[in-house]
C-alpha cells in the first residue's frame, strides 16, 4: 500500500492582502470629510399658535429687503446694533413664553440677512416664531 | 585552526500584523465616514460670528442657489416637504433637521420651508460659515 503524501502546508499571500488593505485606506482617506457643521439650533414655537395676539406682547423684529427694523416704533437698526438690543433683554432671566421674538419678513428679504437676524436672536437666547402668510393675510 | 562560521540569519519582515493594522484603520475610517451626498448642489452658506459646531444630523433639507428645493440630495417640491420630514423623523427617530439655505435666495423661497418644517414638528439646525466678529 502506497503511503500518502505529508500533507503540505498552506501559507495565504499575505504581501498582497495588505496591499488591498493599505489600498481601501487610501480610498477612505481621500473621501472621508472630517468637517464640522457649524451653525445653530432654532427653538421654534408651534405654527398653530395664534400670531395676531401673540404679536401686541412680544418683540417684533420686521425686514424689509436688507433693512432691519426693530422696537416699538420699528426704527431702523444695524445689526450690531440688533444684537446688543437683544442681548439687553436678558432673555435668559425670563420664562420661554416672554422669550419669543418674532421676526416678519418681506418676500425679498435675502436669507444672510434672515440668518444673521435668527443668528442674534438664539445667541441672545431669545426663540424665534414665524409667521404663515395666511393669517398676516387676514390682519 | 578551523574557523566557525557563523549562520547567516534570513531578516524577514513580519507581514501578517501589517494587513491587522491595515485592516483595523480600514474599519475605523468605515466607520467614521460620512459621504457627502449633497456635491451636487449648488449653494453658498451664510456667514455669521454666532455660528457654533452643531451635532450631524441625518435628514437634510437644502435650497441652492437657485431656489430649488432638495429633501436628502433629492429634488422635492415645497407642497410635499412636510410629509417628506414627517416620514424621516419617524424612520430616523430624531427630531433635529439640518438645514441648508443659499445666501442669495430670497425670503419667497425658505419662508414655506420653514413653515413646513415648523408644521412637521422638526428641530431646526440652520447651517452657516464662520465669520469673524466685525471690529
Amino acid at each position: 500500500m502506497p503511503l500518502s503524501k505529508p500533507k503540505e502546508l498552506f501559507e495565504p499571500e499575505l504581501t498582497s492582502f495588505a496591499d488591498i488593505a493599505i489600498l481601501l485606506i487610501i480610498f477612505f482617506i481621500l473621501t472621508t470629510t472630517f468637517l464640522v457643521p457649524a451653525g445653530s439650533k432654532l427653538e421654534i414655537p408651534s405654527a398653530s399658535s395664534d400670531p395676531a395676539k401673540a404679536e401686541e406682547k412680544q418683540l417684533t423684529v420686521s425686514l424689509a429687503g436688507r433693512e432691519v427694523h426693530y422696537g416699538p416704533q420699528g426704527e431702523k437698526v444695524t445689526l450690531e446694533g440688533l444684537r446688543q438690543a437683544l442681548l439687553a433683554q436678558n432673555f435668559r432671566a425670563k420664562p420661554a413664553a416672554k422669550r419669543i421674538v418674532i421676526v416678519n419678513s418681506t418676500p425679498d428679504v435675502p436669507y444672510e440677512v434672515y440668518f444673521e437676524v435668527v443668528m442674534a436672536i438664539t445667541t441672545a437666547d431669545g426663540v424665534l416664531a414665524l409667521i404663515e402668510e395666511d393669517e398676516k393675510a387676514k390682519k | 585552526m578551523s574557523v566557525r562560521r557563523r549562520k547567516r540569519l534570513k531578516a524577514i519582515v513580519p507581514t501578517t500584523s501589517m494587513a491587522d493594522i491595515a485592516f483595523l484603520l480600514n474599519i475605523f475610517f468605515m466607520v467614521t465616514s460620512n459621504f457627502i451626498k449633497e456635491g451636487h448642489i449648488e449653494l453658498t452658506q451664510p456667514a455669521s460670528p454666532d455660528v457654533a459646531p452643531l451635532k450631524e444630523s441625518q435628514i437634510s433639507v437644502t435650497v441652492d442657489r437657485n431656489g430649488d428645493l432638495w429633501l436628502q440630495g433629492r429634488p422635492c417640491p415645497v407642497e410635499v416637504l412636510e410629509e417628506g420630514v414627517k416620514a424621516l423623523l419617524l424612520e430616523h427617530a430624531e427630531k433635529t433637521v439640518m438645514v441648508k439655505i443659499d445666501k442669495d435666495v430670497r425670503q419667497g423661497k425658505y419662508g414655506p420651508v420653514f413653515l413646513a418644517l415648523s408644521r412637521a414638528g422638526a428641530e431646526l439646525a440652520l447651517l452657516g460659515q464662520k465669520e469673524k466678529a466685525k471690529e
